[in-house]
């Protein structure tokens, strides 16, 4: 621990109160004093233990304790995701949380300092808060000082993914503080300004900011908000995002009921992969493209961690639901488009990690692919030596499937390219070999009974 | 303020929590009447989303001087 300086984690240097930090494998969190009486008293009150216990906060045990710093440790959470990498529903629940916990916060006398996003993530399941030092004292009719960051982090793209979609989810990529309310209020409808919730907590929250945008010397007065008004608009804020909801017909949603297999070929697809997987005895695995996580669950009681990424927000909105309903504990579903994996951004570009580092990072033992390619290569036109190229760079296993020219999707996707039908010859069997052998050891081989389709296991060249 | 501004909240945002929180009281009031009168009359649906209530069921916070369970 004596060269932690060195290894502080790059997305943690906003907030003086302390920092993460590297320590060999651990993350752990280091506090400065200057945070210690918030740390103490949430510590001895009892607050933090009831959030724990309530699977609210991320657990945390006291490592060391001097008078320059306090070190804890959190409990390792496997892979974390980002808010542009949410369905809707997780980002639902990750604002709800939050809310929650401010909620609570201000019972005990506390506050969350800050709300933004990137304080949730997913873990066993649920939502959980992962930054333990958002917590302040609160100070007797003051308003919420993260209420604006809600309302950019969280309240208006979830409002605006109402109107357009969890397309505008990405809009936080290029935006790591929240969309400007300004911006939020543009994009909605005229009619929104009659809802009174969209309308004092959007638009009017917009005049409000440009017209004392120019308070320099911080010299207008700050007005007073007693507590039960304060909860009044969590309550309100709670209680109209639960209610949201979105219309967007899925690209893949309804897959499964309109595949191109019989239900025999659907059960020998997944007793292949029961199969393959099995040996391999993977403690960590990922399916690309996995849907709802309808083959990951397959082998979901012998692999301790799944990962089930797919383009659809709501195919991962699907399995997100059938998690909370089955109370599985081991799935982590996120929103990935393989042709434009969410990039590293923020100050330095590496505040949040690309998705290929995170992946790296990870380093799952078995990388799942079904029903991929054909889309990677000829909607996304990614030559094979390319797309085995980006599994390479995190897979040390790879279970691809291949569908054949005769496969009525790769058919289908085929005649789509018109007179440019000729370019994609090279769609074979042959070449796919040929390409992902550039990275990988060919294992095994093995046709998909009842389907145009040729299952692969390939090893990573050492 | 006397802590330190460790971000800047938006003096907009501040002054306006007193407008909605006055929104936000009156919708909550109608919310509870309309509870009350659906109750009345058995019209209440069942919430299907899976995210329980913005309270935490307490055991409570100064569990930390009570036996372990």
């Amino acid at each position: 621990m004596t060269n932690h300086k060195n290894n502080i984690h790059q997305a943690s240097f906003r907030d003086p109160s302390g920092y993460m930090f590297h320590d060999g494998k651990t993350l752990r969190r280091c506090i400065n004093p200057i945070y210690f009486p918030q740390y103490k008293k949430l510590t001895e009150s009892g607050f933090f233990k009831t959030l724990i216990d309530n699977g609210l906060l991320i657990p945390h045990v006291e490592t060391s304790a001097s008078e320059e710093k306090i070190v804890i440790t959190p409990e390792e959470i496997p892979f974390i995701t980002n808010p542009y990498e949410w369905s809707f529903e997780q980002f639902k629940h990750a604002a709800l949380h939050t809310l929650k916990i401010q909620k609570y916060a201000l019972s005990k006398g506390f506050i969350l300092k800050d709300a933004s996003a990137y304080n949730v993530t997913f873990h066993k399941g649920k939502p959980i808060f992962i930054d333990t030092l958002s917590f302040d004292f609160y100070e007797e009719g003051t308003p919420w000082r993260a209420y604006k960051q809600f309302i950019t982090h969280f309240f208006g793209p979830l409002v605006l993914a109402k109107y357009h979609g969890t397309e505008v989810f990405k809009m936080l990529q290029t935006h790591i503080d929240g969309i400007p309310v300004k911006l939020i209020a543009s994009m909605l409808p005229g009619k929104s300004k009659l809802s009174s919730t969209l309308f004092t907590n959007i638009h009017l929250l917009a005049k409000m900011e440009s017209k004392h945008s120019e308070d320099y010397k911080a010299e207008t007065k700050v007005a007073k908000l007693s507590k039960k008004a304060q909860n009044n608009i969590l309550e309100s804020l709670f209680d109209y995002i639960k209610k949201l909801e979105i219309k967007e017909a899925s690209e893949w949603g309804d897959y499964y009921n309109k595949t191109n297999y019989e239900t025999a070929a659907f059960q020998a697809k997944k007793e292949l992969i029961k199969a393959w997987v099995a040996p391999l005895q993977p403690q960590k695995l990922i399916d690309v493209g996995g849907n709802d996580g309808t083959f990951a669950r397959t082998v979901l009681d012998k692999v301790p961690h799944i990962i089930v990424t797919d383009i659809d927000s709501n195919a991962v909105d699907y399995n997100y639901k059938q998690i909370q309903q089955n109370k599985e504990t081991n799935m982590l579903p996120f929103v990935c488009d393989v042709l434009q994996p969410a990039p590293g951004i923020g100050f330095n570009n590496t505040e949040r990690s690309s998705l290929i580092e995170r992946l790296q990072e990870y380093a799952p033992d078995v990388t799942m692919a079904l029903a991929l390619i054909h889309h990677i290569t000829l909607s996304g036109n990614v030559p094979f030596e390319k797309s085995a190229e980006f599994f390479a760079k995190f897979s040390e296993n790879l279970i691809i499937e291949f569908p054949t020219r005769e496969d009525s999707w790769v058919v289908s996707l085929l005649v789509r390219k018109r007179e440019f039908i000729n370019h994609f010859d090279f769609y074979n069997e042959a070449n796919f070999e040929a390409g992902y052998k550039k990275f990988f050891h060919l294992e095994k081989k093995e046709a998909v009974s009842g389907t145009k389709r040729v299952l692969y296991l390939f090893k990573k060249m050492k | 303020m006397n802590y330190f501004l460790y971000f800047d909240p938006g003096l907009g945002a501040m002054i306006v929590q007193a407008v909605v929180a006055v929104a936000a009281g009156v919708l909550l009031f109608s919310k509870n009447v309309m509870y009350k009168v659906k109750a009345f009359f058995g019209l209440l649906k069942k919430d299907d989303d899976t995210y329980d209530s913005i309270d935490i069921e307490e055991q409570d916070t100064d569990t930390h001087d009570q036996p372990q369970k």
